[in-house]
C-alpha cells in the first residue's frame, strides 16, 4: 500500500504523466559517447561503467543489473558523477515511479559533481517530464541547450517541456528546428504531432502522427496520440482503428475512454459500455491520485453513453461523479443541468421513458 | 576557543549527594515504564501547527524540543519549539522540584517574531564559555542564541552568519566538532526546495481529500556545515567539506564515530532519498560511503522515508549501530556495524517487526531500565492528517513503541508498558534526560498542534547508573563527541557524549550509563575530542560525575 499512497500523493494534473517519452535509447547514445571521453576515472572503474552504459543502451538493457553494479562501482568512488549519471538512468529505466525521486536525486548529484555532464542533465529533464513537472525539466534543457546548441534531443526535449506548460506555438518551433537537423528523429515528429493537436492544426498533426505510427517507434503512444487526433478531426472510423492499436500495445484507463468515446461517437454504444468497463481501477488502483486524472473523463465519458442511450438518472449520476471529483467541471456541469431539466420536464408528463 | 568556563562541578556534587541510591535489582522492566506528568511539571505548552487548507507540507513535520541546562544548576531545562509563524517557543526552567516554570518572556529565545515555519532546535556552547546556547531552525531564516548566562539569550545570528538562506527549509541540526579544534561546528540537515507560491494539490480532488504532498516532487537541498571560526563567526564550509549534496532531503541527524577512528562522522537519514553517511576524513573534509557501508537504503536496496535517526552500541561489539524511523509500511530499519564501518540491515532479525505500521518520527537509544544495554524509543504519529481516508487501517495519532533491548535482540513492551505510552499523539520530536536527577532517563515528546507530553521514568526495576558531566579545556566546554568506555562487572560499554540524534530535537549533554547492579565502575576510560584521555578508576555508582579533561 505504501506505493499506492505514494501515487495518491502525487499532484496532478497528471494526464501529462502518461506521456511515455520515446525512443530513450537512441537519442541518448550520442550523448553517452561523449559522456565517456570526459577524463577518466581509475582504468578499472571506468571499464565497468562503459559495461554497464553499454548494456544500459542496448536494445534489452538489464535496469537491475547496472543499478547492482553501479551501487558496487559507488561504493569504490562515492563521488564519480558518470556512475550516479547511470544509475540515475537505471532507476528511470525501471520504470517505477517510486524510484524516479531516486533518479533525480542521483542525476542531480551527478550535475553537482560534474555540471558539464550533459546528458545527466538530459535525463534529469526527462524524469521530470515524466513525473510531470514540466517547468523543472525546461530548466534543464534551456542550461542543456547552452551546453549542447542545436541538438535535436534537446531542442525536442525542450520543445516538450514548453507544450507541457502551455507553450505549444514554441513547441513547433523547437521541434521543426530539431527536424531539421535530423529529419529521421522520431521523438521531434511526435512531440510535433502533439503540438500541433494542441494549437488546433488537425491536419498537420495528422500528419506527424501516421509518420510517426508509420516508424514503428512506440506503437502504444504513437497510436493513442493519432486517435486523439482523428477524433479530433471526426475521423471516427480511422480514430477507432488507430485507438484500438494503441490499446493493444498498452491497454491503459486513458486508451480505453478514448476508445469508448470513438464508439460513442460511432453510435456503438455497447462496444463503448465495454471499453469503459476495462478502464475501471481495480480496488486499490481507484484510490490514487494517479487514477484520478482518468477517473473524471471515464464517468464524463459514461454519462455520454447513458445520454445517448435516454437513461437520464444514469448520466445525472455519472455526471454527479465527475463533480465529485472536481467541482469546477464545467462541461459535467452543463450536462447535468440539462439532463436534470430533462428529468423534471418526463417527471411532468408521466407515462414517458427516463 | 577561549573565554572562562564555569565548571559547576560543586552543583553537581552536591546532586550527588543528594540522589538516594537506587538498589540493584534484578534485570527486566515493569509493567508501567512511563508516568505522563506533564501536567504536574507544570508544562502547559501546545504546539502550534498552523494548519491550512492549502495543506503547506510543514505544517505537518512538526517541531522539535531541547534539553537544555541553561541556567548550569544541574538540573536541565527544556526548550520547546513552535510552529507556525507568531508562535512563540517556549522555555521552561527546571525548578528542581518536578516542576517547572515559563520562563520564554525574559529569557527573549521565544523567536515570536520568526515569519517562517520553526522546526528544529541544538543545544551546544558554541563560545566555549560554559553556557549551552541555542539554534533554532525554520522554514525561513535559522536563529542562533547566545546564552548571556543571566537567564536571557541574545539573537546573534547576523553576527555569525548562520542564517542560512532565507526560504531554506532547515530540519535537524546539531553542533560538534568535526575539525576538533576545540570548538563546536554546526550542521544544519535541509529538507526540500518547497515554495509557498508553488503548492500542488495531492491526493484525491474530493472535497476534505486534499492531502500534504510527499517529498518526491520536490527537490532536495543540500545541507549546510558552518566551521567555527572561534570568534563568534561561522564560515558556511559545506561545499569544501563534501556534504553540499543536493540530491538530500533531510530530516533526521547524528553524530557518531562509527569506525572508531577517533573524529566525529555524520549520518543523515533522508526522506524517500538513500540516506547519507558522512565519514569524516579527519583533514576537514567528508565522504559519503552510504554505498560502501550499507546504510543508504534498506535490506532490499530501496531508499526508505527516513525521519528520525540513532546511534548506539546496541549488540555490544563496541561498535555502534544505526537506526531509523521510517515511513508507514516501511520497518523502522536496524543497522548493524560489524566493526569495520560495514552495516547490514538487520530490523526484522532484531525484533523490529511491529514497527511496520506506525510512521515513526522521533527516536532514541537510551537505557530505560538501567540494565547497563541500550533500549529503543519511538515515538510515531501519521504525516496525513485524512489518511483514514485513504487507509482506514492507519491513524494520525499513534501510539509510541518502546524496545527492550535483551542481548541486542529488542522486544517490543509498549503494550505493556501502561496507557501513558498507549496514548496515540502526532509524535515528532523526541528527547531524553534525567530531568529530576533520580537516576532514570525521562522522555519529552512534541506532537503536532498537540500538547508536549513530559514523561517521568516509573521503570521500577531500574539497575544502578552513572552520568557523567564532561568539562573539555583543550576540548568544547561539554565535551561533546567525547568517547567513555566503562567497564563494571565484567562488561564494557563503550559510548559517545552525544546530545544530537531524534528529529529536530537536542537531548541532554550528560552522558547516561545504565549499571545494572553493578555499584561502581572499575575502570572509566575517556577520550576527549583534543586527544587526550584519562582514566578513573572505581567510580561509584548513581552519582552525577563531573569530569574534566587534563590540562
Amino acid at each position: 500500500m505504501l506505493s499506492l499512497l505514494s501515487a495518491a500523493m502525487l499532484p496532478l494534473p497528471l494526464r501529462q504523466f502518461a506521456i511515455v517519452l520515446m525512443c530513450v535509447a537512441p537519442a541518448l547514445q550520442p550523448a553517452w559517447a561523449a559522456a565517456q571521453s570526459a577524463p577518466a576515472p581509475a582504468t578499472e572503474l571506468q571499464e565497468r561503467l562503459k559495461r554497464v552504459g553499454a548494456d544500459l543502451f542496448s536494445p534489452r538493457p538489464n535496469p537491475a543489473r547496472a543499478i547492482d553494479e553501479l551501487k558496487s562501482i559507488l561504493a569504490v568512488d562515492p563521488d564519480l558523477a558518470e556512475a550516479h549519471m547511470l544509475l540515475g538512468i537505471a532507476y528511470r529505466a525501471q520504470g517505477s515511479p517510486e524510484l524516479l525521486s531516486e533518479a533525480v536525486a542521483e542525476l542531480r548529484q551527478a550535475i553537482s559533481l560534474k555540471p558539464s555532464l550533459a546528458l545527466a542533465r538530459l535525463t534529469l529533464a526527462r524524469v521530470y517530464l515524466d513525473m510531470a513537472r514540466a517547468s523543472r525539466a525546461r530548466e534543464e534543457l534551456e542550461i542543456a541547450l547552452e551546453e549542447l546548441p542545436g541538438r535535436p534531443e534537446v531542442l525536442s526535449l525542450l520543445g516538450e517541456a514548453e507544450r507541457q506548460t502551455g507553450n505549444a506555438k514554441r513547441s513547433v518551433e523547437l521541434n521543426r528546428e530539431a527536424l531539421k537537423a535530423d529529419p529521421g528523429f522520431v521523438q521531434a515528429r511526435y512531440y510535433l504531432g502533439l503540438a500541433l493537436l494542441d494549437l488546433g492544426q488537425h491536419a498537420g498533426a495528422i500528419r506527424e502522427l501516421e509518420a510517426v505510427a508509420a516508424s514503428g517507434a512506440n506503437p502504444a503512444e504513437a497510436y493513442l496520440g493519432l486517435g486523439t487526433a482523428y477524433l479530433e478531426a471526426k475521423r471516427i472510423d480511422d480514430a477507432i482503428g488507430a485507438l484500438a492499436k494503441a490499446a493493444q500495445a498498452d491497454p491503459k484507463a486513458d486508451t480505453r475512454i478514448r476508445l469508448a468515446r470513438a464508439y460513442r461517437l460511432k453510435g456503438r454504444l455497447n462496444d463503448a459500455l465495454q471499453q469503459l468497463q476495462l478502464a475501471r481501477p481495480s480496488a486499490t488502483e481507484g484510490l490514487s491520485a494517479l487514477y484520478q486524472s482518468v477517473e473524471s473523463d471515464l464517468y464524463m465519458e459514461e454519462g455520454l453513453i447513458r445520454l445517448q442511450q435516454g437513461r437520464l438518472e444514469a448520466a445525472a449520476e455519472a455526471f454527479q461523479k465527475v463533480l465529485g471529483l472536481n467541482a469546477d467541471h464545467e462541461a459535467a456541469k452543463r450536462q447535468l443541468a440539462e439532463v436534470q431539466k430533462r428529468l423534471k420536464d418526463a417527471r411532468k408528463k408521466p407515462g414517458e421513458s427516463s | 576557543m577561549s573565554l572562562a568556563r564555569r565548571s559547576g562541578g560543586a552543583v553537581l556534587a552536591a546532586i550527588a549527594g543528594a540522589v538516594a541510591s537506587l538498589p540493584a535489582t534484578e534485570q527486566g522492566v515493569s509493567q508501567v515504564l512511563f508516568e505522563d506528568v506533564t501536567a504536574k511539571a507544570g508544562i502547559t505548552f501546545v504546539h502550534a501547527a498552523g494548519a491550512t487548507p492549502d495543506k503547506y507540507m510543514f505544517e505537518t513535520f512538526g517541531s522539535g524540543l531541547a534539553w537544555i541546562d541553561f541556567d548550569d544548576d544541574g538540573f536541565v531545562d527544556l526548550y520547546l519549539v513552535n510552529g507556525a509563524p507568531g508562535s512563540a517557543n517556549a522555555l521552561y526552567r527546571n525548578k528542581g522540584d518536578g516542576t517547572f516554570a515559563d520562563v520564554t518572556a525574559r529569557s527573549g529565545a521565544g523567536a515570536k517574531d520568526h515569519n517562517g515555519y520553526k522546526t528544529g532546535v541544538a543545544v551546544g556552547d558554541y563560545d566555549n564559555d560554559g553556557r549551552l546556547d541555542l539554534y533554532v531552525t525554520a522554514y525561513g531564516p535559522n536563529i542562533l542564541y547566545r546564552n548571556n548566562g543571566d537567564g536571557t539569550f541574545t539573537d546573534v545570528t547576523a553576527r555569525a552568519g548562520v542564517a542560512g538562506r532565507a526560504r531554506e527549509w532547515s530540519t535537524s541540526t546539531g553542533f560538534f566538532d568535526y575539525d576538533r579544534d576545540g570548538d563546536l561546528d554546526l550542521y544544519v540537515a535541509n529538507y526540500v526546495d518547497f515554495r509557498m507560491d508553488d503548492n500542488p494539490w495531492c491526493g484525491l480532488r474530493k472535497p476534505g481529500h486534499r492531502m500534504y504532498c510527499n517529498p518526491t516532487i520536490f527537490d532536495g537541498v543540500a545541507d549546510r556545515l558552518f566551521r567555527n571560526e572561534g570568534n563568534g563567526t561561522f564560515t558556511d564550509v559545506s561545499a569544501r567539506a563534501g556534504i553540499a549534496n543536493p540530491a538530500g532531503k533531510g530530516l533526521g541527524v547524528v553524530f557518531c564515530d562509527v569506525d572508531r577512528d577517533g573524529d566525529t562522522d555524520v549520518y543523515v537519514a533522508n526522506d524517500l532519498v538513500r540516506n547519507f553517511l558522512y565519514r569524516n576524513n579527519g583533514d576537514g573534509t567528508f565522504v559519503d560511503v552510504a554505498y560502501a557501508a550499507g546504510v543508504g537504503f534498506d535490506a532490499n536496496g530501496k531508499p526508505q522515508a527516513g525521519m528520525g535517526v540513532d546511534c548506539g552500541d546496541v549488540d555490544g561489539n563496541g561498535f555502534p549501530e544505526l537506526f531509523v524511523t521510517n515511513f508507514s509500511e516501511e520497518l523502522n530499519t536496524l543497522y548493524e556495524n560489524s566493526g569495520d564501518a560495514v552495516f547490514q540491515d538487520v530490523s526484522e532479525k532484531a525484533g523490529l517487526g511491529s514497527g511496520f505500521l506506525p510512521l515513526g518520527f522521533g527516536t532514541k537509544m537510551y537505557d530505560v531500565d538501567n540494565d547497563g544495554d541500550l533500549d529503543l524509543h519511538v515515538t510515531n504519529g501519521h504525516v496525513i492528517d485524512n489518511v483514514k481516508l485513504y487507509q482506514p487501517n492507519l491513524a494520525y495519532e499513534q501510539p509510541d513503541l518502546v524496545y527492550e533491548n535483551t542481548g541486542g535482540r529488542f522486544v517490543d513492551r509498549s503494550a505493556a508498558s501502561g496507557p501513558t505510552l498507549q496514548a496515540p499523539r502526532v509524535g515528532r520530536g523526541l528527547a531524553v534526560a534525567d530531568f529530576d536527577n533520580d537516576g532514570g532517563l525521562d522522555v519529552a515528546i512534541s506532537s503536532v498542534g498537540r500538547r508536549t507530553t513530559l514523561l517521568r521514568n516509573l521503570a521500577a526495576r531500574r539497575g544502578n547508573w552513572l552520568q557523567i558531566r564532561a568539562q573539555g579545556t583543550a576540548s568544547n566546554a561539554f565535551g561533546l563527541g567525547t568517547t567513555v568506555r566503562a567497564h563494571a562487572s565484567g562488561t564494557l560499554q563503550v559510548r559517545e557524549i552525544n546530545n544530537v540524534a531524534s528529529y529536530l530535537s537536542s537531548n541532554d549533554t550528560r552522558l547516561h550509563l545504565g549499571l545494572g547492579a553493578a555499584s561502581r565502575v572499575e575502570r572509566l576510560e575517556i577520550l576527549w575530542p583534543s586527544g587526550r584521555s584519562q582514566v578513573l578508576e572505581n567510580v561509584p555508582a548513581n552519582q552525577i560525575l563531573a569530569v574534566k579533561e587534563p590540562q
